[in-house]
This record gives C-alpha cells, sequence and structure tokens, in this order.
C-alpha cells in the first residue's frame, strides 16, 4: 500500500517536473572529444615519459655529480694534509735556522768572552802599579827631596794597603834600611851609605 | 534476447568501422537516458552535460562490449556511474542547490498534477537519499524496470536490491509522512 504511495507520489512528481529539455548528441562532437581525450592520454603518457627520462637523466646526473663531488672532496682532503705537512717542514726548517743563529751568537759570545782579558789579571795589574807608584813617589821623597817621614808614612801606606804585593816587600826593605841608616848614624854618626834602589828601572 | 542480438549486429557493423551505427544507438537511446539521469539528479531539467559524457564512453567503450547485457542496460549503468561522478563533482564545488534544481522546469499549468511544494519536497526527499537507495528507487517506480535489469545496472544480487529498495522507501517514508497519509 505505502509502495504503491510512494510510486504514485513519485510518478506525480516527475510527470509534473517533466522531461528534461531536449538532448542534442552529435556524432561529431562526440568524435571530436574522443579525439581530444585520446590526444589528452597520448600527450599524458607522453609528458609522463619525458617526465621519467627527465628523472633518470637527472639521477644519472646527480651521480655523475655526487662522484665528482666526492673526488673534489678527496683532493681537497689530501691538498689539507700536504698544507699540514708543508706547515710542519716550515717550521722544523725555521727552527733549524733559529738554533743556528743561536749557535753562531753564542760562538761569537764565547769568542768575544776568550778576547776580554781577565778583570782579576787587570785589578792585579793596576794594584801592582799602583804600589809601585807608592814606592817610587817614596823612594823621590828620600832621596831628592830628604823628606824621610813622609817616604817612611808613604812606605808604610804601601805596606797597609797591599801587604802581600812584591812592592810591599820592598817597602820593607826601604824601611829596614832607612832604620839601620838611622841607626848607623846615631851609633856611629858615620858616612850615610844608604843608597835608595833605582826604581825607574821598573816604570 | 531479439534485443541482445540486435545489439550484437550494432556493435559488429561499429566495430568493422562503420560509424552511423552509433548515430542509430543516439537517437534510439539519448531520450531514455537523458531522462534517467534527469530523474537521478533530482530533475535538473537540463541533463546534456551528463549525457554526451554517457554517450562519449559508450563511443570510446563500445568496442569493449561483449553484449552480456542489452545496449539499453550498458547505457544505463554508463548513465548511473557518470550520474555519481556528476554529483560528487557538484557536491565538491557546491554548486548543487536544491533552488537550482528547481530553476531548470518550468511546468505547464495543465500538466501540473502536484503542486509546487510536493513536488520541491519530493524531490528534496529524493536528492536527500543516498546512492545506493536513490538508485534503486528511480529504475523500479521512474523507470519501472524489471528487478533482472535493475540487477545487472547495478550490479547487485535480487536480495541486495530488494534490501536498498526497503531501506529507500522507509526514508521516503519518514521524509514524505505528510503526503503519504493523504
Amino acid at each position: 500500500m505505502t509502495e504503491d504511495k510512494i510510486q504514485d507520489l513519485l510518478q506525480n512528481a516527475d510527470r509534473t517536473l517533466g522531461p528534461p529539455v531536449p538532448v542534442s548528441v552529435e556524432l561529431s562532437a562526440i568524435r571530436g572529444r574522443a579525439r581530444k581525450r585520446q590526444l589528452a592520454r597520448l600527450t599524458t603518457s607522453l609528458g609522463a615519459g619525458v617526465v621519467l627520462v627527465a628523472l633518470g637523466f637527472c639521477a644519472l646526473t646527480a651521480v655523475d655529480k655526487s662522484r665528482e663531488r666526492e673526488k673534489i672532496a678527496l683532493l681537497q682532503i689530501q691538498i689539507k694534509q700536504l698544507q699540514v705537512r708543508t706547515n710542519a717542514t716550515v717550521k722544523l726548517i725555521e727552527e733549524v735556522l733559529e738554533n743556528e743563529q743561536k749557535q753562531r751568537r753564542l760562538n761569537e759570545l764565547q769568542a768575544q768572552i776568550i778576547n776580554t782579558p781577565d778583570p782579576l789579571e787587570e785589578v792585579q795589574q793596576q794594584v801592582d802599579k799602583a804600589a809601585f807608584i807608592l814606592v817610587y813617589h817614596a823612594d823621590r821623597l828620600c832621596q831628592e827631596l830628604n823628606q824621610t817621614d813622609s817616604a817612611i808614612r808613604t812606605y808604610n801606606r804601601v805596606i797597609e794597603f797591599f801587604p802581600k804585593n812584591r812592592w810591599a816587600e820592598v817597602a820593607r826593605q826601604r824601611l829596614l834600611e832607612i832604620k839601620n841608616k838611622k841607626r848607623d848614624k846615631t851609633s856611629s854618626e858615620g858616612d850615610l851609605l844608604w843608597k835608595p834602589q833605582n826604581t825607574s828601572s821598573r816604570c | 534476447m531479439a534485443e541482445i542480438n540486435d545489439d550484437e549486429s550494432l556493435v559488429k557493423k561499429f566495430n568493422q568501422g562503420d560509424e552511423s551505427v552509433f548515430e542509430r544507438i543516439v537517437r534510439q537511446y539519448s531520450a531514455e537516458v537523458a531522462a534517467l539521469a534527469n530523474r537521478l539528479l533530482g530533475w535538473p531539467g537540463e541533463v546534456e552535460d551528463v549525457t554526451q559524457d554517457v554517450f562519449l564512453a559508450a563511443y570510446l567503450g563500445l568496442k569493449k562490449f561483449r553484449c552480456q547485457c542489452s545496449l539499453k542496460t550498458w547505457l544505463f549503468t554508463i548513465t548511473i556511474n557518470k550520474c555519481r561522478s556528476y554529483r560528487y563533482k557538484c557536491i565538491l564545488r557546491r554548486r548543487l542547490t536544491v533552488a537550482r534544481l528547481h530553476l531548470g522546469t518550468t511546468p505547464t499549468a495543465d500538466r501540473k498534477l502536484v503542486d509546487s511544494e510536493t513536488v520541491e519536497r519530493i524531490s528534496r526527499a529524493i536528492i536527500g537519499l543516498p546512492a545506493r537507495y536513490r538508485e534503486p528507487i528511480v529504475l523500479r517506480y521512474l523507470q519501472e524496470l524489471p528487478t533482472a535489469e535493475i540487477c545487472q545496472i547495478l550490479g547487485v544480487t535480487e536480495n541486495a536490491l530488494h534490501v536498498r529498495l526497503t531501506r529507500g522507501r522507509k526514508r521516503l517514508r519518514k521524509e514524505l509522512a505528510e503526503l503519504i497519509e493523504e
């Protein structure tokens, strides 16, 4: 019952709305569309083929590129290693040169040291000279100026300042001679036999 | 059976290169195909695009037609598929509105069997049905095709068809309760 009712309603609505606008299906139009579709399919297939070929080519190129990149990377590593070795060698050479320079400088300094006179010896010479001058001065005071007291003081200074010097020994001798001379003079009032030692030969 | 034999000879001729056969097929079935499309799409009035698509598909696929069913059944199957695609596209594009569907029809006063409001409600109800219920309903109650042919067109068993028809009717009863009670 309900089924019939539904069928009636639907059929009434269908009749009320009527048939669709008449459709004109032309064979030429359908042929044209069919050709277009076939062409589109063909184009799509060709396009896909081209894309695949391009992708393949790109992949091959990418492989080549990746190989080239690997080579470049290897070369870069080798260059870096060479640079490191070169730097090390240069550093070694610099060190060697520096050592050689130092050695040369050291030799020069040693030569200078060798050539430099011994300061102790120099001081000794100076001391010797000073003692001689004092003794010479005292001799002249005693012999030429007859200033025995001054001469005694000078000899004593030589003994005091340069006790171990040979001129100190000379000074002691002179003092002894002066002493002997004075004693002889007081005891015998004799001639003065004292003669000053020639010191000029030593100067 | 005679129809199938006739169809076979048509297809044979077409395969031999006689394209005038296709013109005959178009003349013979275009009205029915358009009517079915019109009903399946909720009476939009203009179904030229869908009909063109149906016959284009038929033109491209006629060489592969193996005559296991009648040409009409085959064309109706294509029509149903094209209508599904068309509806799907329309839904996607949000172009399918009830108002627009009704604008295409301008019924005359003498042909007016039910009022416009009722027609609109019926149309809404049919459009609102899912395809799996709408198609059997249209084929059964509007195209008035036999059960076996409907099964062949939809590719379902008789039981499945009955289940779909029952569920479709149930939905329509719910939608058109007032109209049915009157």
